[in-house]
């Protein structure tokens, strides 16, 4: 799909969460949403099968956010899986989280962490991450087991990268 | 007398000129009737008579005969004088020419068993410069294969303990990472990324 599309959906879904004034949590699920799209190949494929009726994609949409994220969240998501552009969902919901960060004059910091952080380490990490590039950053923590440990922080183009998943492919480069 | 008459009597003289003085024919008296050697004038005369009768004969009937005889003997005889002449050229000749082939042969020989001894050291020597080229190249070659799998067995060996090496990293990794540990790598980050500008 080309860039207007996916920023046209992108705008669309922001404008949609602001006025259902629910975007600071409706960003965030999508942006964890957008995460497990990316990590799971069956759901990837499910969900950008034309093969299964539309209907049926959104039913497993809602089966799978229903209850654990926001009525607004699973209708978006839905929408855009019933409308074929499944497979641009993380394209379309990286550009609404951009967009939501640059409108609170934010930069995205994804952080992937092997386990969950609490709020207070979130907190401090925000902070330190804002320290060291300058920005205020809108964190998005992302758990992902293939870390091993550690933190890999990305800022735009920076990317801060403190795993042990890091380390050890280091030390296998060196062996 | 007739030519037959006159040999008959010429016979029967050489018959009585030819037998021995002992059995001298005599008559009832004891007298000797006729010369063993000389006869007779008349017979002298009979006999030169038919001699010459019968050499004119000869000479007339016979003779252009035997003269051609001799001629054709002579000339017959001359040709195989002439033909053996020719041979014994023609085998003097052939002689000549098995003498130098002979030689030739020879020379021929000497020549093929001294090239045959050329080519032999040539390829010889060839042989043997070939052998120590080969000899020097499969040198260079198992000396290069040597280094090769020297070199192949080094890198498997570290590739190997690269390997084992790696996996027993992740294990011993994984398995000392408990949530202290994490925690602990949490707040390592934080303050490493907190005190960094």
């Amino acid at each position: 799909m080309s860039d207007a599309r996916i920023d046209g959906y992108a705008r669309a879904l922001f404008e949609v969460a602001r006025a259902e004034g629910t975007l600071d949590e409706v960003e965030d699920e999508l942006f964890r949403f957008a995460r497990s799209f990316e990590s799971s190949d069956a759901l990837r494929q499910t969900l950008t099968d034309e093969q299964i009726p539309a209907a049926k994609r959104q039913a497993i949409v809602e089966d799978l956010l229903g209850g654990k994220a926001t009525n607004t969240t699973t209708q978006l998501v839905s929408m855009v899986v019933g409308s074929g552009r499944g497979r641009d969902l993380p394209s379309i919901i990286d550009k609404l989280v951009a967009r939501a960060s640059s409108a609170k004059n934010l930069e995205v910091a994804e952080v992937r962490t092997a386990v969950a952080l609490t709020a207070d380490q979130q907190t401090r990490l925000a902070a330190a991450l804002a320290n060291a590039t300058g920005k205020q950053v809108n964190l998005k923590v992302v758990v992902d087991p293939s870390v091993l440990g550690g933190v890999v922080a990305t800022i735009g183009d920076t990317v801060i990268d403190g795993s042990v998943r890091t380390r050890i492919d280091q030390l296998k480069s060196r062996l | 007398m007739s030519l037959l008459g006159s040999a008959s009597s010429l016979v029967l003289q050489a018959g009585t000129i030819l037998r021995p003085a002992a059995e001298v024919d005599t008559d009832e008296s004891g007298y000797i009737t006729a010369h063993p050697f000389f006869p007779d004038r008349a017979e002298w005369l009979y006999g030169g008579i038919a001699f010459l009768i019968v050499a004119g004969l000869l000479w007339k009937f016979a003779g252009p005969g035997i003269k051609d005889g001799l001629a054709k003997r002579s000339e017959r005889i001359g040709k195989e004088i002439d033909d053996a002449a020719a041979a014994k050229t023609a085998a003097a000749a052939e002689a000549d020419q098995i003498r130098q082939a002979k030689g030739d042969i020879a020379a021929e020989r000497a020549r093929i068993v001294a090239e045959a001894e050329q080519q032999a050291a040539a390829v010889l020597s060839e042989g043997k410069a070939r052998l120590q080229q080969e000899l020097a190249d499969l040198e260079v070659r198992v000396r290069a294969e040597i280094a090769s799998s020297r070199n192949r067995t080094g890198d498997e060996l570290r590739a190997e303990i690269a390997r084992l090496s790696s996996a027993a990293v992740d294990q011993v990794v994984t398995g000392s990472l408990d949530d202290a540990t994490h925690q602990e790598l949490i707040e390592s980050f934080i303050a490493r990324v907190g005190a960094s500008r």
